[in-house]
């Protein structure tokens, strides 16, 4: 348990690496194979510090600031309320939280801070070229 | 065999491809818990994890009555400027026409 | 890649390591606990945790010592903001009486999932068996 979690700690400074290695969707910079797997990643990370509503399948709907998101989608939130306090008591007491992308059924955008036509370019140019990487 | 000449030079090989035509197009999605969504494709996965704009969600519920335990199903409507829509829950998508 | 992939991976959990969470799975539980360790996959661990049942305003506490949560069941975890938690409308009963009234709102809950799931079936929709264990 104890190692487990002296690698837990190394991590922080290896992912620093690893986002300055990603190029952001902002700057344009598509040019390698993982673009396929990074195009929601990165344009979530474009919307960090935004504030987001997200809807879980369990119908949990929670808002709060964009913290962080990894490449599982999922995702921190600060300073969160939830939607509908009086039905959810055990989320009164809590102020932030890591939400596990697999629970997730809508993320709800603050529209301006979307670029739609980059989205779009972005998206058309992620399955040009499928080749690169292999059909799943 | 002579259908498939033309979907071919438009660049369709496999079914992701007709989502790509649906890019900046308003689609039909089929959602897992009685979920319906209509909106502007922005952007798309291979997940279908999508973004879509301007979006009205329709939810199917059923109300049942305690004491009479009558059923009734109830349409909700909800609008959206803006939804990332996970792909999991995708049954199915559906280009313009439909929707 | 793939080394890069662990690397982004959860580290946002970082933080979260020895403070108190509220850890909410798939089947609706909650539970309470200092994070000790996590993994890539949102695999925890949790010591000295309870799990906390919450029937409208009340809730009960059964503990119940060292978790290891599979990431999958995970919903969500949150930092627990010590202060307001002194200050909820929440009232804390002897579990025993919380477990009676879970039990007969899960009775009904049940028998209404039932009739939804027939009338949606019949109206086309998706009927899916694994949604009646996550009544959450």
């Amino acid at each position: 348990m104890v190692s487990t979690l002296t690698l837990c700690r190394d991590r922080r400074t290896q992912e620093t690496g690893c986002l300055e290695e990603l190029g952001t969707m902002a700057n344009g910079l598509w040019h390698d194979n993982r673009e396929r797997i990074f195009l929601f990643y990165s344009f979530f990370k474009t919307l960090v510090g935004q504030p987001v509503t997200v809807e879980l399948k369990n119908d949990l709907a929670i808002t709060g600031v964009l913290v962080s998101v990894d490449q599982f989608l999922n995702i921190k939130l600060d300073n969160i309320k939830v939607v509908d306090e009086e039905r959810y008591p055990h989320m009164l007491a809590v102020k932030n939280c890591f939400i596990r992308g697999s629970v997730v059924r809508y993320v709800q955008l603050p529209a301006p801070s979307v670029d739609t036509a980059l989205l779009q370019d972005a998206a058309r140019r992620e399955r040009q070229q499928p080749a690169a990487v292999g059909r799943k | 065999m002579d259908d498939h000449a033309p979907l071919e030079s438009a660049g369709i090989e496999e079914p992701l491809d007709l989502v790509r035509l649906s890019l900046d197009e308003r689609i039909y999605v089929k959602l897992r818990g009685d979920r319906e969504l209509r909106g502007k494709l922005h952007a798309y996965d291979g997940h279908l994890n999508m973004v879509l704009g301007d979006v009205e969600e329709t939810i199917t519920v059923v109300d049942v009555n305690e004491e009479t335990l009558e059923e009734v199903i109830r349409i909700v409507k909800r609008n959206c400027e803006m939804l990332f829509v996970r792909g999991d829950g995708v049954i199915l998508v559906s280009p313009p026409s439909r929707a | 890649m793939d080394s890069f992939q662990i690397f982004t991976t959860s580290t946002s959990l970082v933080d979260s390591v020895d403070k108190k969470l509220l850890v909410v799975l798939r089947d609706g539980r909650k539970l309470v606990g200092i994070l000790r360790s996590f993994d890539q996959f949102a695999n925890l661990v949790l010591q000295d945790t309870i799990e906390r049942i919450y029937v409208g305003d009340t809730y009960g506490d059964i503990p119940r010592g060292i978790f290891i949560i599979r990431g999958e069941n995970v919903v969500l975890l949150g930092e627990i903001d010590e202060d307001k938690e002194d200050e909820l409308p929440l009232r804390e009963v002897p579990v025993e009486e919380v477990l009676q009234i879970q039990r007969e709102e899960m009775e009904v809950k049940v028998r209404k999932e039932k009739t939804k799931h027939r009338m949606l079936s019949e109206q086309g929709f998706s009927v899916d068996a694994a949604e009646f264990g996550e009544l959450y």
